[in-house]
């Protein structure tokens, strides 16, 4: 814009920005997605891979995360300790339960480039179990992005005028 | 559409002893009626909600179900079908997140009304029960869980996890060990075949194989 300065617009053309994801009631996977994008600079207009042009993600509420289908239960993750006979295989249940962070944590590792600023774009990423988030982070926030799933409203939620509003489809 | 009995002035003219082995079992019911116990000669079909009333009048119990008036609500586009999701045109259209609709076949306890009762027909009813297993397992119907057993204490408490297009039921799946590689992997089913032909409004296809 011709209003701003030409060092204010290059600070706001190169400045890394910190974006907030609440990942409650939404699926990881498509959580992992935003967050690969924004950590790796893809949604910028001056991306490349050799720039570090990724900005922070911060998602919260990682512990309220809805798997579709059955995954909590058929969903495996698997390691391997190096030793012999330790493989190692978990249910998303297990692990979710065992660490609230850590199927995010795949998600989005497996979504990045596998190249040596993976490591660094992970640190860019923060997790949050609940949505109590530490005093600096909060400051640093910029954006808060929307969600990518349309959470369903439960029965109760719905009020009495929209319920009687609802046609009876059949009378007994 | 099934014979229904109506539980009108009828029923004064059953004995005491055999309206009140009944009663106990129709003072459960107090809005929702048209399940008949006895075969009546004489029978009068008529639709409408039914409020159960006890009369007592010395040793005689009489059990009255007086059809209450209720408001003619909005009538459906095509009141020539059979099955009340043709008369409404919804044929492919509603989801386990409709739970309004899904509220008006379901009992207090979350099962499903049978067929007989609602009309509706069999392919429908079908999808119905799919969406309600769904919305259930979802939490979207809180309201209708089945009574526990007083003092029942649960021995170990449960995962809350949220999940949603769960086909199968929780305890009934086993863990995939091996998903295989690419090109044949060993996908995990969301959603339901059933629902195949829903109307999709927007250009994702609907994918049952993730």
């Amino acid at each position: 814009m011709s209003s701003f300065t030409k060092s204010a617009q290059q600070w706001a053309t190169f400045a890394r920005s910190w974006y907030l994801i609440d990942a409650r009631m939404q699926p990881p996977g498509k959580i992992a997605t935003m967050c690969a994008i924004r950590l790796q600079g893809k949604h910028k207009p001056i991306y490349h891979a050799l720039s570090d042009v990724g900005d922070h993600v911060v998602v919260m509420n990682s512990r309220h995360i809805a798997f579709s289908g059955n995954k909590w239960e058929q969903k495996m993750y698997s390691s391997h300790t190096q030793y012999p006979g330790g493989f190692k295989q978990v249910t998303a249940t297990q692990l979710h339960l065992k660490d609230p962070k850590a199927i995010v944590k795949l998600a989005v590792y497996g979504m990045l480039p596998r190249n040596l600023s993976r490591r660094t774009m992970m640190q860019r990423l923060h997790l949050f179990p609940e949505d109590d988030l530490p005093e600096d982070i909060l400051l640093n926030l910029t954006e808060e992005l929307p969600q990518p799933r349309e959470i369903p409203r439960r029965l109760n939620e719905y009020s009495q005028e929209e319920r009687e509003a609802f046609p009876t489809l059949w009378t007994p | 559409m099934a014979a229904r009995c109506v539980l009108g002035s009828i029923w004064t003219s059953l004995s005491g002893v055999k309206s009140v082995a009944s009663s106990s079992n129709m003072s459960v019911f107090q809005s929702i009626t048209n399940y008949p116990q006895l075969s009546v000669f004489g029978i009068i079909q008529s639709r409408g909600i039914r409020q159960v009333v006890e009369k007592k009048e010395g040793k005689t119990t009489i059990i009255e179900g007086l059809t209450q008036d209720t408001p003619t609500g909005p009538q459906p586009p095509n009141p020539t079908a059979q099955c009340p999701i043709y008369r409404w045109n919804l044929q492919n259209k509603y989801n386990y997140t409709d739970v309004l609709l899904l509220s008006q076949f379901i009992r207090s306890d979350g099962g499903m009304l049978p067929r007989r009762v609602t009309g509706l027909c069999a392919q429908e009813h079908r999808k119905i029960a799919i969406c309600v297993q769904m919305a259930h397992r979802a939490g979207l119907l809180p309201d209708h869980k089945p009574p526990l057993p007083e003092g029942h204490v649960p021995k170990k408490p449960k995962p809350q996890l949220n999940r949603y297009l769960t086909r199968w039921s929780i305890d009934s799946v086993k863990p995939i060990y091996r998903a295989g590689l690419k090109w044949c992997k060993n996908r995990i089913s969301v959603g339901h075949p059933a629902l195949r032909n829903n109307v999709q409004y927007g250009k994702k296809i609907l994918y049952l194989k993730h």
